[in-house]
């Protein structure tokens, strides 16, 4: 079995591959950002539900009428949505705002590196199973 | 890989701003160009123009600088009599640059060349973050 049929493996592996293709679409919004007419694109994040569902969730079992019930799995609804809004348009019908590109990169690079280190993580689990 | 993708981009669009500086400070420059003879025509502004591009070798979106085009605006005119460009009115005409509109135009183009070289910065992190999965 190679070691991207891991599921987790694979799903970091999609995530970090949707990190590269969504820098080189900011790239391509800030380069294009005096061009006339250009509107700025965005890509939309890997949907995971499919792997996740397969996940059997873990919950606290209530033995006690006393005990609080605590949902499994997180909250599922946390996922940003693309709102995909431009809070401006110049007269030359350029679409790009530098700062929302700015955030963007930004918030791309912080997510690519907690994904690259939760990658890390789990190859190190790996490791600890393999004993070396 | 895909990050070598937005650096190739990134550096079309420092490429692409460096141009447009040249531009503006030719203009700069030219601010008190008048003509060599009586009565012609002084320095005419010049103004750039973006395109964007398919490279298809690249497969991405990418900015180069298209035709630069003159600023078809009137010429400033002055009544100076002694000036070996004046006319037989004995008006001069003086380029149609203004100074605080380059300038203006210059904090655009380096704000914008800034952008640009963000985006290598954060590509070349991401590099390395990739890089340090293997070191591990």
């Amino acid at each position: 079995m190679p070691i991207t049929d891991i599921p987790i493996l694979s799903m970091l592996h999609t995530r970090m591959q949707w990190h590269q293709v969504r820098q080189e679409v900011l790239a391509e919004n800030i380069a294009n950002a005096d061009t006339p007419n250009y509107q700025a694109q965005d890509v939309v994040p890997p949907d995971f539900s499919q792997q996740l569902a397969m996940v059997t969730p873990v919950g606290l079992a209530t033995t006690d009428p006393n005990h609080i019930a605590v949902q499994a799995g997180g909250d599922e609804s946390s996922f940003a949505a693309d709102h995909n809004q431009h809070y401006e348009i110049r007269p030359r019908g350029n679409g790009v705002n530098h700062e929302d590109e700015m955030m963007k990169l930004g918030n791309n690079q912080m997510d690519y590196e907690a994904v690259t280190a939760m990658y890390t993580h789990s190859l190190g689990l790996i490791k600890i199973a393999l004993d070396r | 890989m895909d990050f070598m993708k937005s650096l190739a981009v990134a550096a079309t669009g420092l490429r692409a701003q460096m141009g447009r500086m040249r531009i503006i400070s030719e203009n700069i420059a030219n601010a008190d160009s008048v003509s060599q003879t009586a009565g012609g025509e002084p320095y005419r502004r010049r103004i750039v123009t973006f395109n964007t591009v398919l490279d298809r070798q690249l497969g991405a979106n990418v900015v180069e600088l298209g035709q630069i085009q003159n600023d078809q605006s009137d010429f400033l005119v002055r009544h100076e009599p002694g000036n070996p460009a004046a006319n037989a009115a004995g008006d001069v005409r003086y380029p149609n640059v203004n100074s605080l509109v380059e300038i203006t135009d210059l904090r655009d183009a380096q704000r914008s060349y800034e952008a640009n070289l963000n985006v290598i910065t954060a590509s070349r992190k991401m590099i390395q973050r990739t890089l340090d999965i293997i070191k591990s």
